[in-house]
């Protein structure tokens, strides 16, 4: 028999623990260790941004779901990792904290034969001074409840600019190594198609500002796409769509301090500006959530788990972006000198960014890190369970691979809500992390798998996918028919 | 010089006929991307 805790129950980490609980016998224990007791489709946080959904529609609880499968489920938070155990337990364990409910408070040795660190990205406001959700008129839609309140906060502004006030709205990433431009770029859409529904787009200058280098970056290098007939860069697809709604834009800036309606940033010329506004919603940069690790006599090893984020399979020597190769990228996402800890999703430590560095005069980074969405997430939460299924039945070699440089991702971006009105920016790429080597003409990606088409049906594509995933992580029936 | 999005463009982005053809279009060909498979990048075919 063979115990398998999963540490976070977000897309990677609710995925990992609903394929393991769905092809492994009973006898084996499955358990999640979450802090969160709410799974929540993250990617529909925007809707609930723009006062289109519901906090209830796009999350539901996770214990009666993991009581019904047999699941096992601890309200927690892990403190420290044990790999060897101690003197008193020789298993291998991690150190949790319950977060709710009598024990909150109480720690508790949790031991574990596999162990799956799926925690995600710490949200890390505080690398940048006075970036606070809900505070100096900036926000986030990074949970759901960070989406509630910038709502509330927009919904307001729309209801002054009603009565004739002239308002300014930055919407882009907060800080000089933010990722997730993506999700700023459905948001800005969306709040922008929101004015127009409520008549005040006239009333309102819309500003998006990010740490790329150019339009259409998103962390990813840009992309080369086919666009109908044609074939553009990303950049010129974003800079459309941007001119299309009346949009400017402020890119290569390294937001560093946020004041009361004021953002303070720097540009990669090496100069420092400031821009106003009265609404804004900058995403923080991501970082780990600094966890420490012990070996079995008590002595540090944490920097054989982590380096920010956790230590897997990827070539992390240093070296110039010129030789960077989509073989640096982790396969499966293994700890290599703990061979029973995983860490899929957003909590590996990437081998680099995808996007070329960049510094600004002053010497300050200012380019975006590297973006791990849903997609990849889910994808590399399930190769993990099948490989763990694979070393509990007594293979030796994992199997199952997946590289973010060999594997396709869509983003689907909503562009404005609405079944008649609505429209999405669909992008998929393949590979993820461009591969220069096999793809050398066309900057990395292979043309047709990677293309952009914008439109209505992009909005009920991510709809759609929005009830299809939820129906997926509540493990109805045929649930795992639906692909990553 | 930047693009612009043409008023038969944004017809035909915006028409609710075409839209629904797109629609399965692009689930089919989102599909066959995601779910196409995906492996490693270390000795894949002798790479």
């Amino acid at each position: 028999m063979a115990k398998i805790v999963i540490l976070g129950a977000g897309i990677a980490g609710h995925v990992a623990a609903a394929h393991l609980r769905r092809k492994l016998p009973k006898k084996h224990e499955v358990l999640v260790v979450s802090p969160n007791s709410n799974y929540q489709w993250i990617p529909s946080n925007i809707w609930v941004g723009i006062g289109r959904m519901k906090s209830e529609q796009i999350l539901f609880p996770l214990p009666p779901l993991y009581k019904k499968k047999g699941i096992g489920y601890k309200q927690a938070k892990v403190t420290t990792f044990h790999p060897e155990g101690d003197a008193e337990t020789p298993k291998p364990y991690v150190n949790v904290e319950y977060v709710v409910g009598d024990h909150k408070g109480k720690t508790e040795k949790v031991t574990y034969d596999y162990l799956i660190n799926a925690t995600g990205p710490k949200l890390a406001f505080d690398m940048t001074e006075g970036l606070n959700p809900g505070t100096n008129k900036a926000y986030s839609v990074c949970t759901y409840t960070h989406a509630e309140h910038a709502w509330h906060a927009l919904n307001t502004l729309i209801q002054e600019m009603k009565q004739g006030k002239k308002a300014k709205i930055l919407i882009g990433t907060g800080h000089a190594k933010s990722t997730c431009q993506g999700a700023a770029f459905e948001y800005i859409l969306n709040v922008e198609k929101e004015l127009r529904r409520h008549g005040v787009r006239d009333m309102a200058e819309v500003t998006w500002i990010a740490n790329e280098h150019e339009l259409g970056d998103f962390g990813m290098d840009g992309m080369l796409m086919s666009y109908g007939n044609n074939i553009m860069k990303s950049s010129e697809m974003v800079e459309m769509v941007f001119e299309d709604r009346g949009i400017k834009w402020i890119i290569g800036a390294g937001v560093n301090k946020i004041e009361d309606g004021v953002a303070h940033y720097e540009t990669l010329d090496g100069e420092f500006h400031t821009e106003t506004y009265d609404f804004a919603m900058l995403i923080p940069a991501f970082s780990g959530h600094g966890f420490k690790a012990y070996d079995k006599d008590n002595n540090d090893i944490t920097k054989k788990l982590f380096k920010g984020f956790m230590i897997v399979d990827a070539d992390y020597t240093p070296r110039p972006y010129e030789e960077w190769s989509v073989q640096d990228w982790p396969e499966t996402y293994q700890n290599p000198t703990y061979d029973n800890i995983f860490a899929p999703g957003i909590a590996f430590a990437p081998p680099h960014a995808i996007s070329k560095p960049r510094t600004s005069k002053n010497g300050t980074p200012i380019s975006p890190a590297p973006p791990r969405t849903g997609m990849p997430s889910g994808m590399t939460a399930k190769l993990v369970a099948d490989n763990i299924i694979d070393m509990i039945n007594g293979k030796k070699d994992l199997h199952h691979k997946g590289s973010m440089g060999n594997m396709g991702a869509a983003c689907i971006a909503s562009a404005g809500y609405g079944m008649t009105q609505g429209s999405g920016v669909s992008i998929t790429t393949f590979p993820i992390v461009p591969d220069y080597h096999k793809y050398p003409d066309t900057q990395g990606r292979k043309l047709g798998k990677t293309f952009g088409s914008i439109g209505l049906a992009g909005h009920w594509l991510k709809l759609a996918l929005h009830y299809a995933f939820i129906y997926k992580a509540k493990m109805k029936p045929f649930w795992w028919l639906i692909p990553e | 010089m930047t693009r612009r999005i043409s008023k038969t463009k944004r017809f035909y982005m915006q028409n609710p006929i075409i839209q629904f053809f797109k629609f399965i279009w692009l689930s089919l060909k989102i599909l066959v991307i995601v779910a196409g498979g995906h492996g490693g990048t270390r000795n894949v075919n002798g790479q």
